[in-house]
């Protein structure tokens, strides 16, 4: 169950055998959930932890004016709010972009495996220390960047993320989201969205068509992005 | 909900919306299509020109063009005196 979040620990830090059955015991359940369907609220109480095992999910909140703010996109293997456990509520709200696949894991188990497994308590507090860094490169992106090199910094990200976690084929992968998605994680409308696509698809660097990326030219792909991956701390190292 | 197309018609051609967007009515795609259009024209205005005689056609799920929303009706232009020398 835990295959893919063991992939993204692996990408930077040493787990054994021992250590991965620990955290394969961290799962007291699996459940589906539906697009669109909220998986946790803000505000609300909470006494599990989700770990994302298949789809695509977000973190987001509402604008009073109706618009909504995607601030980060997560991955399979993504212990997506590992942060509840230490903060138990969350301050925006965690919602499946497509049909999602996820572990639920009580806060207790975790509280048992930082008490007695103190390297894998490191290994979740870098998670959510990668979570962060993600952030702030959004913020790069969302504040500095034009709309053509927001694009391209999320196409490149997702590439290495989903690449991980052994979800992309070639330079292709799969991207079930629409432009008025990306429009919500990128501060742009779907309309510009279309637009600066047209203009990555025409220049032959990166399309995104019917739910895939596919990178034509990587290294102009990055160069638009001005892309450089320092921020997804892909050495692999004891933590 | 009906699915409404923006598509744009700029300088540099037609750039067809090929996913469409669900909305509850025309006036909903037109407030979509005003906010698409003021979206590209402030990044245009960080690179220092605009150029308002691009426009977004909105398309019914038959492909019929049921409004078109030119760029320069999508923002109120006041001063329009040339720029300083």
């Amino acid at each position: 169950v835990i295959e893919k979040l063991l992939m993204k620990m692996r990408a930077r830090d040493e787990i054994d055998a021992a250590e991965a059955r620990v955290l394969a015991e961290l799962v007291l359940d699996t459940q589906e959930f539906a697009a669109d369907a909220n998986v946790v609220r803000a505000e609300v109480e909470l006494s599990t932890s989700n770990l994302l095992l298949e789809g695509m999910m977000c973190r987001y909140k509402d604008v009073a004016n109706g618009e909504r703010q995607i601030m980060e996109l997560h991955v399979p293997g993504d212990f997506v709010d590992l942060h509840s456990f230490i903060l138990k509520r969350l301050d925006h709200n965690v919602m499946a972009l497509v049909p999602s696949r996820i572990a639920f894991v009580p806060h207790e188990r975790l509280a048992d495996v930082t008490r007695a497994h103190p390297h894998l308590a490191r290994t979740l507090w870098f998670s959510t220390l990668l979570d962060a860094a993600i952030h702030r490169e959004s913020m790069v992106s969302l504040g500095r960047r034009t709309a053509l090199a927001r694009i391209a910094h999320l196409l490149c990200e997702l590439y290495v993320r989903l690449d991980i976690v052994g979800l992309t084929d070639g330079a292709s992968y799969k991207l079930p989201l629409t432009q008025g998605d990306l429009a919500e994680c990128l501060g742009l409308t779907s309309v510009h969205v279309n637009r600066t696509l047209k203009e990555l698809r025409e220049g032959g660097i990166a399309s995104f068509q019917g739910g895939t990326v596919t990178i034509d030219d990587r290294a102009a792909l990055e160069r638009v992005a001005e892309f450089n991956p320092s921020y997804l701390y892909l050495e692999r190292r004891r933590r | 909900m009906p699915t409404f197309f923006l598509h744009i018609r700029n300088g540099l051609g037609f750039i067809e919306d090929e996913e469409g967007c669900e909305l509850p009515d025309p006036e909903a795609a037109r407030l979509q299509a005003v906010k698409g259009a003021r979206s590209i024209i402030s990044e245009e205005a960080l690179g220092g020109e605009i150029d308002l005689s691009g426009s977004i056609e909105v398309a019914d799920q038959a492909g019929r063009v049921v409004m078109t929303v030119s760029y320069a009706e999508a923002v109120r232009v006041r001063d329009a005196r040339p720029p300083p020398r």
